[in-house]
């Protein structure tokens, strides 16, 4: 009962002073919480784009085949075992020449049967093997890889459209690094003053306190709460953004980047994803606001 | 209860609402106040006589050479009130802070209440850590030339500061408030900002706060620097009252008239030795 009350006591001395804090804060609070809420504005938005293209490369990559076409004495079922043990490779289609040759006699519009049997005979083709790959990212290397095997005369993929798009991948991630890592820094910076001249305009108070007998802890533990507190709002608030502009980012990348086929992923509260998002934009607005009080607080620990 | 939140245990002394003594000077100051909320089983229990305050052989030199104390060796008795006198400079405001842990000393071994704030007699030097500090201070009670005193609170409300930070109930703080503002005499003004008081209740005023936590030692640097000779009488005479109730009280002045007029033992900090003039 008395640890309960004191905890009570405690909890309340916390808010009070923390909230004190934030009025004494006044504009500055603005400040932290809008640098934070841009960054994490700015992560959330980038993950999601890069969620978009993931499952666009995902998808893609499932469409995708290699065409190996064979040495003309080769059979396509003596590689087919060779091929399907191959890392990465998920599916391997055999076509005979003959299939092959059948359907292009019937894409050239010879509708008889007998006409496409005697010319079966002098078949041109070769036997080729459509591989698809489990993703899109290790097309290259498994064309390479079949490239490089015995029999093998010559293999064909879709690499331009995938090469773009990992490039797209790739400038996404760097980009979306960059500006993170230079708007954290900021947001460091500008928390870290903020509460650095709240805790320097309550100087005075934390003078006598220390001399009084105040732990640092109980002096302290307000400005670090204040800046855990900015992390929370903020991150709520991205996400309140991020959920907001899901439909005008799509609307974007259809009109302005002529990608129709890059999707952002939709809100879904059933998907472990949906959760993913509000938890990291959540995890790291709040590691950084603390992390940045705690900063603010450190050098005034004196006695 | 009282007793735990602050690790108040007196020393050979009756309780502090049990002697109180004739006032020698009028003044503003209820001379029958007394803590209302002082009062402890133990009162009384016999202890042993140890002693409050220990120098053994402290030096401190500053970090740009100046050597203020030199090998100092001092014992002050629980209950006693002793003024520690010298010019400006002498090193007297350096030797209170020793004893609160604002300064380091540089040799030697500081104890306050059976608590060693500093020691070089072992194979590493010893300083207190931090929490350790903060529990001292919650016996210690300190007062400054300067009173620093929140401006942007009322009387009430500086006072309740102290006990806020250590962390008490609003409703044991409520309780304590009424009987220290008494005690210095400025009930009326409870809801005033320090602003609006003369300079004699500002110094009134951080007594209070002083003593709101009700310490064991009271250390007062030029209590009455700034003050005319009535309201130093004032101050004294309450820090004499607080005596009179078994808290022990370092004083600095460089106020001859006064430190003779109040027959204590006086020590005097003098190029970096202690003498004990009487």
């Amino acid at each position: 009962m008395q640890s309960l009350s004191r905890f009570l006591n405690k909890t309340r001395y916390l808010l009070q002073e923390t909230f004190l804090g934030l009025r004494r804060g006044g504009w500055l609070n603005w400040a932290a919480v809008s640098t934070l809420l841009v960054l994490l504005f700015l992560v959330g938005i980038s993950i999601e784009l890069s969620w978009g293209v993931d499952a666009t490369v995902q998808s893609l990559g499932g469409q995708l085949e290699i065409s190996a076409y064979l040495e003309p004495e080769r059979q396509g079922v003596d590689l087919q075992p060779q091929v399907t043990q191959l890392p990465h490779v998920a599916e391997v289609k055999v076509i005979t020449k003959d299939q092959a040759w059948r359907s292009l006699l019937l894409d050239m519009g010879i509708q008889d049967e007998a006409a496409i049997e005697t010319q079966l005979g002098d078949n041109p083709l070769v036997d080729a093997l459509r591989v698809k790959a489990d993703s899109a990212e290790v097309l290259g290397e498994v064309a390479a890889q079949i490239r490089q095997l015995e029999g093998v005369d010559e293999v064909y993929y879709g690499d331009r459209v995938v090469e773009q798009l990992a490039q797209i991948q790739d400038m996404l991630r760097l980009g979306s690094l960059g500006i993170t890592g230079v708007l954290a820094l900021t947001a460091v910076a500008v928390i870290t003053t903020t509460i650095r001249l709240i805790v320097m305009a309550r100087r005075r108070e934390i003078e006598v306190m220390q001399l009084v007998g105040a732990t640092a802890a109980w002096i302290y533990l307000p400005f670090i709460l204040q800046g855990c507190l900015f992390g929370v709002i903020s991150a709520v608030g991205a996400w309140g953004l991020v959920l907001g502009s899901q439909q005008l980012l799509q609307e974007l990348l259809e009109k302005l980047i002529a990608f129709p086929f890059l999707k952002v992923m939709q809100a879904d509260p059933n998907r472990s994803e949906f959760w993913f998002l509000p938890l990291a934009l959540l995890g790291m607005g709040v590691s950084l606001g603390t992390t940045s009080s705690l900063i603010a607080v450190r050098k005034s620990t004196g006695r | 209860m009282i007793g735990q939140h602050v690790g108040y245990r007196p020393r050979s002394r009756s309780s502090w609402a049990g002697r109180v003594p004739t006032p020698t000077f009028s003044t503003q100051a209820d001379p029958e106040a007394t803590f209302g909320f002082y009062s402890s089983p133990q009162l009384g229990a016999p202890q042993a006589a140890s002693s409050m305050v220990s120098l053994r052989g402290v030096s401190k030199v500053f970090p740009n050479g100046n050597l203020v104390l030199r090998d100092v060796n001092l014992e002050v008795r629980p209950g006693e009130f002793v003024f520690v006198t010298g010019v400006s400079g002498a090193g007297k405001s350096t030797l209170l802070r020793l004893l609160y842990g604002a300064e380091q000393a540089t040799q030697g071994t500081v104890t306050v209440d059976q608590v060693c704030l500093f020691s070089t007699e072992g194979r590493r030097p010893y300083r207190i850590p931090p929490r350790p500090l903060a529990m001292l201070r919650r016996r210690l009670g300190v007062v400054f030339q300067d009173y620093r005193l929140l401006a942007n609170r009322t009387l009430g409300e500086n006072v309740a500061f102290v006990l806020r930070a250590q962390g008490l109930s609003p409703a044991e703080i409520r309780r304590r408030i009424g009987p220290t503002l008494k005690m210095v005499g400025l009930t009326e003004k409870r809801d005033r900002f320090p602003h609006e008081l003369s300079g004699g209740e500002q110094q009134r005023l951080s007594l209070a706060r002083a003593i709101v936590n009700m310490p064991v030692l009271l250390l007062a640097d030029e209590p009455t620097g700034n003050l005319d000779p009535e309201n130093s009488l004032l101050v004294l005479q309450i820090l004499e009252r607080l005596n009179s109730f078994g808290v022990t009280i370092m004083m600095t002045s460089h106020d001859p008239y006064l430190v003779e007029r109040a027959g204590h033992r006086v020590v005097r900090v003098e190029g970096g030795h202690l003498y004990d003039m009487r």
